[in-house]
């Protein structure tokens, strides 16, 4: 194992011009929202620093961070960032398998005792003692508390690791819990999205190695230079929102001129992330560049915020086509119809008062 | 039959301007914040910079929206320093059994004409009271709270998201909490019907001058006087 190597030795062995270095530490440091002055700082971490060794483990997930994760704008930032760390252990990627890779799993947990950073995609079942995520004959959930225990920090990857996505969507029926629900002693930094964008991904781990510590987070542990803004206000179609020029069905003239897709259910206004700024496939587009409605995936709970192709969501717990309005009109319209016979039993009552008055008068 | 009336002032002017700032501002909030949620006009042919079609009702609603605030906050200062007997808390306290007793019962039970007698306040009655507290107090403390988090979403970290963007954890997310704003809006029509027709009924059993009372102050006690019969 390699255990002092930095990031510019691994980089000058693989043929990489000292141009392109520059380039990519610049490119990071724009990324993270830094000024010009701390690039050379990059460029002093990536030349001096050992590279961090990473365990990244597989939960219930799709493997989509991953699959993200490969595809990073630029194909060298892919291959630098990959190289940045030293990926010792990856169920996904590992070319080792069964007991010689769960050898080096703990391995690194002894060598590098809390200094390995811990990457989790996907979540934890924990219910029936977490029997439906099994790895190397060990619930997931004992796995992650295991590695956990003495790891420097730990990225939870994705909306799964983040807040649970599709898998502790309601009912939740294998009782999957997030990262932060189970590990609760150690700094964790959330990075949500379904997948989550490859820059940012490659962004929270150049800031790890750049300054030795997590970004600063927001109050969902976001990192904050990447869901510090809601997709709605870096729109390319905002314009159209601010005039009320709206799409009103995927095959009308608003939606060929690519007006504002509000109306057709899109949850830019209530995503914080960076997909206007950055952009998907090396930075080509993002779904509502695309004429598509955002979905809100990197949103806690999004799944259960639907459906995704109205505004206005279901109300939990009443029913599958309830909606705010729907139940404000029923409740206003009970309303009415109480008070009014409520007017009919006052008036009621009035005559019968009356009618004994004039009773006892006569 | 004659009767015999007796002036008595109530509502005291802070009292009379909050009701009406009010009650403009929830007019032009509910269906600028229905607007806002399901937009239904569209300006026809042009660019999109020549309209702000819906900035401006948006920037309506949040106007409003600090107006309303700005009211709610002088109400309560009312409530709580005003030298003001029929606007002040210090009597609504539904945390002591005895506040439940006998009075709030029996207008519960001559509301529900169980009684038949109809008993008469100045100021508001114990149910009266209880349905301000749920929907006026509660209910504009929520559409404020989860307002103004909603607000500070356009500006992470500044000074309304550090104060209220706390809110939106109680919800889980961000969309979680617009839904459950537009869901509570709807307590307030709600509760105009229950309010608008318990007025014009307590005015009409009771004949207290209660609907003009908002606008003069000034209620009424109707005795009625038989030695002055025709």
């Amino acid at each position: 194992m390699k255990k002092h190597e930095t990031f510019a030795d691994v980089i000058s062995a693989r043929g990489i011009e000292r141009r392109d270095f520059i380039k990519y530490c610049s490119l990071i440091g724009t990324y993270l929202g830094l000024s010009a002055a701390m690039v050379p700082k990059i460029i002093f971490a990536m030349e001096t620093k050992p590279r961090i060794p990473v365990i990244w483990l597989h939960g219930l997930e799709c493997t989509c961070c991953s699959e993200s994760f490969i595809r990073s704008a630029h194909p060298i930032t892919a291959d630098i960032v990959l190289n940045m760390i030293s990926l010792d252990y990856d169920d996904t990627l590992s070319a080792a398998a069964g007991h010689q890779l769960e050898a080096v799993r703990k391995q690194i947990m002894k060598e590098y005792k809390g200094k390995y950073i811990l990457a989790v995609e996907g979540n934890a079942p924990t219910k029936d003692n977490g029997v439906y995520c099994m790895i190397a004959g060990d619930s997931f959930t004992n796995v992650l508390k295991e590695t956990a225990a003495d790891a420097m920090a730990v990225i939870a990857w994705g909306s799964c690791a983040s807040f649970g996505c599709v898998q502790n969507a309601r009912p939740n029926p294998t009782g999957a819990q997030p990262v932060h629900k189970i590990i609760k002693n150690k700094p964790i930094v959330n990075v949500p999205g379904c997948p989550p964008i490859a820059e940012v991904m490659t962004g929270v781990i150049a800031h790890l190695l750049t300054f030795g510590k997590l970004p600063e987070l927001d109050r969902l542990k976001r990192p904050k230079a990447f869901y510090g803004t809601r997709i709605h206000d870096q729109c390319t179609r905002r314009s159209f929102f601010d005039a009320g020029m709206f799409v009103e069905s995927f095959a009308d003239d608003g939606a060929q001129k690519g007006w504002c897709l509000y109306k057709m259910g899109c949850k830019g206004p209530t995503t914080f992330n960076s997909c206007a700024g950055i952009g998907w496939n090396e930075g080509v587009s993002y779904p509502i560049k695309s004429g598509h409605p955002c979905i809100g995936c990197s949103e806690p709970n999004f799944w259960d915020n639907g459906p995704f192709y109205t505004r206005l969501a279901e109300i939990p717990f009443v029913g599958t086509n309830s909606n705010a309005d729907k139940i404000g009109m029923v409740a206003v319209g009970a309303a009415a119809a109480g008070m009014a016979a409520h007017a009919v039993g006052t008036v009621i009552k009035n005559k019968r008062s009356q009618a004994e008055t004039t009773e006892k008068e006569d | 039959m004659a009767r015999l009336y007796e002036e008595q002032y109530v509502w005291r002017l802070p009292v009379r301007i909050y009701h009406w700032i009010n009650a403009i501002c929830i007019t032009i909030l509910f269906p600028t914040g229905l607007y806002i949620a399901s937009p239904i006009f569209s300006p026809s042919i042009g660019e999109a910079v020549w309209y702000h079609q819906m900035a401006w009702i948006r920037y309506i609603h949040f106007g409003t929206a600090f107006v309303f605030l700005a009211n709610f906050l002088f109400r309560l200062y009312w409530a709580l320093f005003g030298n003001d007997r029929y606007a002040r808390f210090a009597g609504f306290q539904p945390w002591k059994p005895i506040w439940w007793g006998q009075p709030f019962k029996d207008q519960l039970a001559s509301y529900l004409f169980i009684r038949k007698d109809e008993p008469n306040y100045c100021g508001h009655n114990p149910v009266a009271a209880l349905t301000h507290f749920l929907f006026v107090f509660c209910g504009s403390i929520f559409m404020l709270m989860t307002g103004l988090a909603m607000y500070g979403e356009t500006n992470t970290g500044g000074f309304i998201d550090t104060l209220f963007g706390w809110v939106m954890l109680v919800f889980g997310s961000t969309h979680a909490m617009h839904t459950m704003h537009h869901l509570v809006a709807w307590l307030f029509p709600v509760y105009l019907i229950l309010h608008i027709y318990a007025v014009v009924r307590h005015d009409i059993v009771d004949r207290s001058s209660t609907t003009s009372s908002i606008i003069t102050g000034y209620k009424h006690r109707v005795e009625e006087c038989p030695e002055y019969a025709d």
